[in-house]
């Protein structure tokens, strides 16, 4: 087991669908400014923030070093700054390594991201796969992730009802959740009806574009006191990367996710997921992703999902009480957005879906098509 | 001298054909070349024509390119890097950087000629050839095919095929399954050659197919593509380059901040934000004074006019990303300090491109070229309501 | 004093590719593949050993998001953990940066750093370019060229007198490109070309020649980083990472004031101020060995030497005129013939950090310096004037 630290305040702005009156940087401010005024911390060289890592996009903000514009924003003039590029709960575990390497005592985590801001969130992400091949055959995140639904429904017998099931309950957990974007009330006959984005996911299936701004303020164990009473523990984070071409790979096999569990889990130093776990947030882009990931990490019996689903496994594990990923957080932000909820909790701040007596929480994101890339942080109070 | 087997006189003689009238187009002027112990020559543009001349007077060309007769013809036949040879200073330009870089796609690449081969030496090789290029698995399991290539350089071949074999006699077989008569044998090896279509042989009537036509249309199955020997080599790997224009359409928001800013240049106003700390005016204005980490609230008018503290003289023609054009050269990148501005607070815009030879930056307490904006007469709320700066006389 | 730090890391393998303007031949993982397989074999260690893989480059410039998922094919992450951090042109030494992180929080034993760029595949002054603000700057800048520092120095020093340093500064690194085998250009200048060179070569903006500015390379470059006890296991030659900085600075570039006044406050200067500070050393002249510098252009490399090292007066010019920057001299500086030769920008910063450790080893071949290395300085430089320096050591012994 290693050493820990500790996530001493956290600011966001609400996620919305389009924040068109708003430029990043303004978004960052409301975030920079509400964490400032929540702990007492200072840009002091040898005392205070001398690090901020930033989570951004050059493609999503079409800006080449997205985190220079972050720059005047988020404290970092004349001190240091590194971009975490890549989905945002690998930030935490940066921010991690860099203080328990005693090469910070403080650490100052912010990101952004605008969906609304380019035309099309798939012109975006078939950027993402190679221009020889992949590209040219117009892959994108929603629809190979379309091609992973329909091989893991067949698996694990999850059904379109199922899917309904689980986009209705996100929107009223998220409901709950005065950080969530404000969506349309429906029922599972509007989930069912919706149309079709890629064979079988529907619109209702897979998570709105928002946009959404974040901030947090961590800290080793040895001045925890200095910036709060109250902090939530980081103990262990690992990721894993699965293999590109989707041919080389089962798509149900959860290959990724299963490594980065199980290694976060060792390093945490916790042996069983389900009994010493209280709180899980998934990463669902998808509505099918959720019972996927819950296999994944061992909430659910492998091809089991959707009777795990009958069976109410995501009430009784509390999963995804923010709403989740399928509510709206930008594609980026997902983990960051999985890790506040789960800061919310553990302090028992989590108003009307406060799940009680948690003692600790995990947080799972993806990136990359299929969850290529998977990640899990561990918290604990 | 020759270098790589060619003539620097090859490359310039070529020049009139390897002219791309549409890489031209819009430019007028003269260029020089001076090819070290190998002469001068001059290239005259002009509404999409070109002369090309040997002369030692190329005083009036606008750039002039000099290097010796090796780099030229390395540079032109690929085997010289012309931008290192440029950047070590091998390739000198003088005159108009800018308007020498547009020769660059004025003209088709150079390919050093081969010995030619006749029509004889082809027909010759397409026959000899033509066992070796049989494609049993695309061809009937029996036929007869006869070639009647006309002309001097033509003659009579029969190919039979039988059970997945094909064997090839100099003869005319007088019972087959199809017979090729063609009148020319060059043009026969132009539609060999993939330089003409059969069919407009046929359509011309210089070729015609007798007994079943079906199986003339499959003999590009039936028998490989004859390769030209002449042709470039198959290279060792097949490398392939997939050239690609990225775009994704963007909204960029301003933000309460920029937008007031730029809003207020609609109405010919230059509006800074002033830090509540440090006091520093910001051009543009920004969200928080970034130094003090504080939000900034409070609006000040500046200038408009100011004086120029630096300029960037600049005369690399670098594309504009928003559009993908490229700048005009020289042009002048300057930073103002607009009146009520002090210190480092300077407004960074263009100066008129026809002075900016007359800009001096100022030092200290010595001030600059005093400037003026000139105002777009259509404002729209962007950097560009201001045109550039021109000095203040 | 020394910067704490929770264990010891230090570099046991490097690997590189040539760098060079024409790499057609292979696609991005494939370029990835070559310096990869290659600081494996310097570490004779497999894959199997690496806990994880940091990867860096700009997306933009290739126009690749996210690219560490194609690039899987080529860095070996498959089933390990796996990171992407970036900052800009410092993106290279940031990977160190955050490698020499990561092994000494104690969360993992041997990581990999990955810099890339394939800037063949893209317009790089455009791409660097796009870096500032669509409604604002975006339309006036030219991606990374300027001639302020050019200006500042013919200021200070007289036109003839600072044309001349810079343009030896500039053969010097070629005299040294020409003995690294993975430069990408290595001309032959001589010095008895600096008359002719710093009149002739076609200008860029105000007094920066092209000769001056560094290429646009494609390359790769991999470092592995391990912690004590496995860098002692695996390695004879471990060298040791001391310390690291990064220094940003803001987005808008009010530093044109030329006021005596209003001093402008240097990010290069500053961030060697804080890290030699915190390490005390008082004297970096005296104490590096050797110093591997991300210098884009040569009056940048002439004028950063004085802010790297608290030079005064026209110290920094007379290093370069006697040729003390050379790699027979004082002040060795970038013997590996620097950025002006290679850049592979997201590679380039990297390079540094390698190029400074094989000179520790005694590994760098026809390149290395005469003198025993014990002390080595790597920098990386990138965004608006931002600064990282990384401390590289031969014996653990500070």
């Amino acid at each position: 087991m290693q050493k820990r630290i500790a996530i001493c305040a956290v600011a966001q702005i609400k996620n919305d669908p389009n924040l068109w009156y708003a430029r990043f940087q303004n978004m960052l401010l409301e975030c920079f400014e509400g964490i400032m005024s929540q702990a007492n911390v200072s840009f002091d060289m040898e005392k205070g923030i001398r690090t901020v890592i930033t989570c951004s996009d050059d493609v999503w903000d079409a800006r080449t070093i997205s985190d220079n514009g972050m720059t005047d924003v988020v404290g970092a003039h004349f001190r240091g700054e590194e971009k975490m590029a890549q989905e945002s709960l690998n930030g935490l575990g940066y921010a991690m390594a860099s203080i328990l390497s005693g090469h910070d005592d403080v650490v100052l985590y912010m990101g952004h991201m605008k969906e609304s801001q380019p035309e099309s969130r798939n012109m975006c992400t078939n950027l993402a796969f190679d221009p020889f091949y992949c590209r040219p055959l117009g892959m994108d995140f929603v629809n190979v992730n379309a091609m992973q639904a329909r091989v893991y429904m067949e698996k694990s017998g999850v059904t379109e009802e199922h899917l309904a099931k689980i986009v209705v309950r996100s929107r009223q957990k998220a409901k709950e959740n005065p950080f969530a974007r404000e969506n349309e009330p429906i029922n599972e006959d509007d989930v069912m009806k919706s149309p079709l984005l890629a064979d079988p996911l529907r619109q209702l299936h897979y998570y709105p574009t928002t946009d959404w701004a974040f901030g947090m303020l961590l800290c080793n164990e040895e001045r925890v006191k200095e910036f709060t009473d109250k902090p939530v523990w980081i103990t262990g984070y690992a990721s894993c990367m699965d293999s590109y071409f989707l041919g080389d790979k089962d798509l149900t096999s959860n290959f990724s996710l299963k490594n980065a569990t199980e290694r976060a889990l060792k390093k945490a130093g916790i042996k069983n997921v389900t009994k010493d776990i209280q709180l899980f947030e998934l990463c669902d882009h998808a509505a099918y992703q959720l019972p996927m990931w819950a296999e994944g990490i061992g909430l659910a019996k492998e091809g089991k999902g959707g009777k795990w689903i009958d069976d109410g496994g995501m009430d009784e594990f509390n999963v995804n009480m923010s709403g989740g990923m399928l509510n709206g957080n930008p594609l980026l932000l997902g983990g960051a957005a999985r890790a506040i909820e789960c800061f919310y909790q553990l302090r028992g701040e989590a108003g009307k879906r406060q799940v009680k007596g948690a003692k600790r929480a995990l947080a799972q994101s993806t990136y990359g098509a299929a969850g290529q890339h998977q990640a899990v942080v561990i918290f604990e109070v | 001298m020759e270098y790589w087997g060619v003539k620097v006189e090859d490359i310039f003689d070529t020049m009139n054909d390897r002219f791309r009238p549409e890489g031209a187009k819009g430019v007028t002027a003269k260029f020089g070349y001076d090819i070290t112990g190998e002469g001068k020559w001059k290239i005259i543009v002009s509404e999409g024509l070109l002369e090309v001349i040997k002369t030692d007077d190329i005083s009036d060309c606008v750039a002039v390119m000099a290097c010796d007769g090796e780099t030229f013809v390395g540079i032109n036949i690929g085997k010289v890097d012309a931008a290192n040879a440029f950047t070590s200073g091998k390739v000198k330009i003088e005159g108009d950087f800018g308007q020498f870089g547009k020769t660059a796609r004025m003209f088709k690449k150079y390919v050093p000629k081969k010995a030619a081969m006749s029509t004889r030496d082809y027909i010759l090789d397409m026959f000899g050839t033509l066992v070796s290029r049989f494609q049993p698995q695309n061809a009937p399991e029996e036929a007869v095919i006869v070639y009647d290539i006309g002309g001097a350089d033509g003659g009579v071949w029969t190919a039979y095929i039988k059970d997945g074999k094909c064997e090839l006699k100099e003869e005319r077989a007088e019972k087959f399954t199809v017979k090729l008569e063609v009148q020319d044998a060059k043009d026969w090896v132009d539609v060999m050659l993939g330089k003409v279509d059969a069919f407009s042989l046929l359509s011309a009537g210089k070729a015609a197919i007798v007994g079943q036509t079906q199986l003339a249309l499959k003999l590009g199955e039936i028998f490989a593509k004859y390769q030209d020997p002449m042709a470039s080599g198959t290279p060792e790997q097949e490398l392939i380059v997939l050239k690609k224009i990225i775009s994704v359409d963007q909204k960029f928001s301003t933000g309460p901040v920029m937008g007031k800013f730029l809003n207020a240049l609609k109405e010919k106003k230059i509006l800074g934000n002033k830090c509540p700390k440090c006091g520093r005016i910001q051009l543009p204005a920004r969200e928080v004074c970034a130094v003090c980490r504080v939000r900034v609230d409070e609006w000040v008018e500046v200038g408009p006019k100011g004086q120029v503290r630096y300029m960037e003289y600049v005369y690399y023609a670098s594309p504009d990303p928003l559009t993908g054009e490229t700048r005009e050269t020289p042009y002048g990148m300057a930073n103002i300090l607009l009146d009520g501005c002090t210190g480092n607070d300077t407004f960074a815009h263009l100066i008129r491109r026809d002075q900016i030879d007359r800009i001096k930056g100022g030092k200290d307490d010595v001030s600059g070229t005093r400037v003026r904006p000139v105002w777009n007469e259509h404002r729209t709320g962007s950097i560009f309501d201001i045109k550039y700066f021109e000095i203040d006389e | 004093m020394a910067h704490k730090k929770n264990r010891n890391v230090a570099i046991i393998g490097i690997g590189q590719t040539k760098h060079s303007s024409h790499r057609e031949d292979v696609n991005q993982p494939e370029m990835i593949h070559e310096a990869v397989s290659a600081a494996l074999k310097d570490a004779n260690i497999s894959i199997k050993d690496v806990d994880c893989i940091v990867h860096g480059n700009m997306e933009l410039f290739e126009m690749i998001h996210q690219p560490d998922l194609w690039h899987v094919l080529g860095t070996g992450a498959y089933g390990k953990d796996s990171i992407r951090i970036t900052t800009g042109g410092t993106v290279g030494t940031t990977l160190a940066c955050a490698s020499d992180n990561l092994v000494a929080s104690g969360m993992y034993d041997i990581v990999m750093a990955i810099g890339f760029e394939k800037l063949q595949e893209g317009h790089t002054t455009g791409g660097i370019t796009n870096m500032a603000d669509p409604l604002w700057f975006r339309n006036l800048q030219t991606g990374a060229l300027t001639g302020s520092t050019a200006y500042d120095v013919i200021q200070e020093f007289g036109e003839d007198r600072a044309k001349r340093a810079a343009m030896m500064y500039r053969i010097i690194m070629d005299k040294h490109a020409c003995l690294n085998p993975n430069a990408h250009r290595a001309f032959g200048l001589d010095f008895d070309q600096v008359e002719t060179l710093m009149n002739t070569s076609p200008k860029l903006v105000g007094e920066l020649r092209l000769i001056h500015m560094c290429s646009q390379s494609d390359g790769a470059c991999a470092v592995i980083f391990a912690s004590e006890k496995k860098a002692k296991e695996l390695s004879k030659k471990p060298v040791w990472i001391r310390d690291h900085i990064t220094i940003h600075r803001e987005e808008t570039f009010n530093i044109f004031g030329y006021h005596k006044d209003y001093p402008v406050l240097k990010t290069h200067k500053f961030a060697a101020e804080q890290l030699f500070k915190r390490n005390d050393i008082k004297n970096p002249l005296e104490y590096f060995d050797v110093f591997e510098m991300y210098d884009p252009a040569a009056w940048w490399g002439l004028d950063w030497l004085r802010d790297f090292f608290f030079l005064k007066g026209d110290e920094h010019l007379r290093l370069v005129e006697n040729k003390e920057i050379m790699i027979g001299g004082s002040m060795p500086i970038n013997p590996s013939g620097g950025v002006i030769a290679s850049n592979p920008i997201g590679a380039t910063a990297l390079l540094r950090v390698a190029e400074a450790a094989l000179q520790v080893r005694g590994d760098a071949g026809a390149h290395q310096i005469p003198k025993e290395v014990k002390h080595a300085l790597a920098s990386g430089f990138g965004g608006t004037m931002w600064t990282v320096l990384m401390m590289l050591e031969k014996e653990l012994s500070w």
